[in-house]
């Protein structure tokens, strides 16, 4: 085992003149991360003693960076204003969210920085105290561009997608939260993936406690304004984290999907025992832009049940529809989209379907019940609206129509919401009961009305 | 990328142009020829790359790949290159494309589907196009890895590309003409200075009827 690593990292990085960063190795090794990190450096020291420069290495430091008032105003300076500016401009290196004020109690910022070895000193320089200082990934010849870093942990994703993160999780030594469990049985009905941009927008949900952290970080990562990983080591997703550093924030669109689907930054595979795990977080960030459109959280909870209990007519060509209509949402994304979405689109099949139906045939069925319950004398009145309702054709095609429908209003708007197929079915799910409920404006007082009439 | 279920002459030639492109912007963004800071990161191939956002460098590379895609339609093309010159106008590095592993196409059939035939005429199930974003993704890295390897250029080089064509066909010549002609100075076929070039190779991508071979000529010149 000892001698496994040095050849191992011998032929990867010495011949085969591959990038080899610490999580390849205790994947490939089946080892844990920290160990890895230990024979990463190992294996550096030792080839650079037989033969300097043979082996380059570039570190992760984590710490409290130094305060830099001076930098700041020079900084200032150099931006030609004549005043000293009393906010701080954001140091260029900083890779988390800068303290707002120098007046207020500056907020302790953890700064995680990856710095090739020959900035390696002078990036330590910058930190006030370092918490920890490892080795991130070796390479024969110098780092060029330290983005192609992004490529070492596509080729994990891809590579050991069919690891189930957590049964590996102590074996890797990847961060878990301990409160995540997965989830048997598909209760949100997930929208389409249309909405998955907005997730990172969406503050304010009620969401399951594991995607509340991800989601934060998730935010915090685009704050960060350099191609340095942002990460909060409070967070309970560390892995996901090397997997945003690529500074595109429609990356992040991709790797929040992934992080969702898996709760970890590993492929989406479509298999039986993740399709669950699959469901929970990925039916937890759906809740988020379902959040953001309605705040009827708490009541899509219980009303699923029911939901699900009336949406027993199974049409095979409506989870085929949804499936392809996922699918080609997903591709229609953007191009980071692309190979989340072949193994997403498995996932999905096994994982949507159920909740999809759902959806598909709770809206069906709610509409003829919307009238009965319309017409069992509300006295908010009803009336006839056009519906816009999108639909997938089967050659691929988004078609919007227009239906007719009875409606009960306690509003005098009904219409924006309909424009988008989630919130239209996600208004859908509630119960007949909360059915009259779908005019009314969130937030406003007609609800609670409403719920007063029941 | 797609997966073409209808593989023409011209996908492969459009997959080929854009690897071209983005790797055009790579050696850029590489060899110091415009200012790092002036490189977007973008993705492709699921790959992180960089792009040049300066416009009239984006306009430049889109009119020489699409002269380079002409060209190759009429499966004239031996070889691309893209030659990084010093001030002096002497070129110090090419970056070579082989395209002349590419099929020969009639003009007439540039949209009839691509079908490799075995020795005996039955049609060979030729390698999906699948993996050929694998590859380019590998090019990719080669070329991005070349910082490393290469030594680092003088100050103010620019670059440009040229095409070697095959002996067979016209040269393009007419109006309005893109390419100049000009003398071979760097390439090998002269013999005297096949010697002063150190050549690292970068990668044999092989994806379906997409074979091309590319490597990094470097002269050995001291000046």
């Amino acid at each position: 085992m000892a001698q496994d690593y040095t050849e191992w990292l011998a032929i990867n990085v010495l011949n085969e003149q591959q990038l080899v960063s610490y999580r390849s190795l205790s994947r490939a090794l089946k080892i844990h991360s920290n160990l890895a990190k230990q024979m990463l450096y190992d294996f550096h020291r030792k080839q650079n003693a037989k033969k300097p420069g043979a082996v380059h290495a570039t570190y992760l430091i984590t710490g409290t960076k130094r305060k830099e008032i001076p930098t700041n105003v020079t900084h200032s300076q150099r931006d030609g204003d004549d005043t000293v500016m009393h906010s701080s401009p954001p140091l260029p290196s900083s890779s988390a969210p800068k303290p707002d004020e120098h007046d207020e109690e500056p907020i302790a910022v953890q700064t995680v920085m990856l710095v090739k070895e020959e900035n390696v000193s002078q990036a330590k320089r910058k930190f006030e105290s370092i918490t920890g200082i490892h080795i991130y990934s070796l390479q024969a010849k110098g780092l060029g561009d330290i983005q192609t870093l992004t490529e070492c942990n596509r080729k994990i994703a891809a590579d050991y997608a069919s690891e189930d993160p957590l049964e590996v999780w102590k074996q890797y030594g990847t961060i878990q939260n301990p409160n995540v469990k997965r989830r048997t049985q598909r209760r949100q009905p997930p929208p389409p993936p249309a909405p998955i941009a907005k997730e990172a927008v969406a503050k304010a949900t009620p969401a399951a406690p594991t995607t509340k952290p991800t989601t934060l970080k998730k935010e915090a990562s685009k704050d960060s304004q350099d191609s340095k990983p942002a990460s909060k080591p409070s967070s309970a997703k560390a892995t996901p984290e090397p997997a945003k550093k690529p500074p595109t924030t429609k990356r992040q669109g991709s790797d929040i999907f992934k992080s969702f689907a898996k709760g970890k930054s590993k492929a989406k595979a479509a298999q039986e025992s993740q399709e669950s795990a699959g469901s929970t977080p990925k039916a937890a960030p759906e809740d988020e832009p379902m959040a953001s459109f309605s705040d009827e959280d708490d009541a899509d909870e219980g009303d699923v049940d029911v939901v699900e209990d009336v949406s027993k007519v199974v049409d095979g060509k409506s989870k085929k529809e949804r499936e392809a209509e996922l699918q080609a949402m997903m591709e229609q994304e953007d191009e980071v989209m692309e190979d989340a979405a072949e193994v997403t689109s498995e996932q999905a099949e096994a994982v949507v379907h159920e909740g999809a139906i759902d959806k598909q045939e709770s809206q069906a069925a709610e509409e003829p019940k919307e009238t009965v319950q319309v017409e069992n004398g509300r006295r908010r009145g009803r009336r006839r609206v056009m519906k816009k309702k999108t639909v997938k054709d089967e050659d691929g095609y988004l078609v919007t129509k227009e239906e007719a429908a009875w409606e009960s209003f306690s509003e005098d708007e009904p219409a924006p919401k309909k424009i988008k197929v989630p919130p239209t079915t996600g208004m859908n799910k509630p119960t007949t009961a909360a059915a009259g409920k779908k005019g009314a404006k969130p937030g406003q007082g007609n609800i609670m009305s409403f719920f007063s009439k029941k | 990328m797609a997966h073409d279920p209808l593989l023409t002459y011209r996908t492969l030639v459009t997959h080929f142009t854009d690897f071209l492109t983005v790797a055009i912007h790579t050696i850029l963004h590489e060899r110091n020829i415009y200012p790092r800071t002036s490189f977007l990161s973008a993705r492709k191939y699921n790959y992180a790359v960089r792009q040049s956002r300066h416009p009239k460098v984006c306009e430049w590379i889109n009119d020489a790949i699409a002269a380079v895609e002409t060209e190759l339609l009429k499966s004239a093309v031996d070889r691309v290159a893209v030659v990084i010159y010093t001030k002096d106008l002497k070129p110090t590095e090419r970056y070579m494309f082989d395209v002349s592993r590419f099929p020969a196409v009639d003009p007439t059939d540039l949209d009839t589907r691509l079908e490799r035939r075995g020795e005996n005429g039955d049609p060979v199930p030729i390698v999906p196009l699948a993996d050929m974003d694998e590859q380019f993704r590998a090019t990719m890295g080669k070329l991005t890895g070349c910082r490393g390897v290469l030594k680092p250029l003088p100050e103010g080089c620019t670059f440009t590309v040229a095409i070697e064509l095959k002996s067979e066909g016209q040269p393009p010549v007419g109006h309005p003409q893109p390419w100049m002609p000009v003398q071979p100075e760097l390439s090998e076929t002269s013999g005297e200075k096949h010697t002063r070039n150190t050549v690292h190779p970068v990668r044999a991508v092989a994806a379906g009827e997409l074979v091309f071979e590319s490597w990094i000529e470097q002269a050995v010149d001291a000046t």
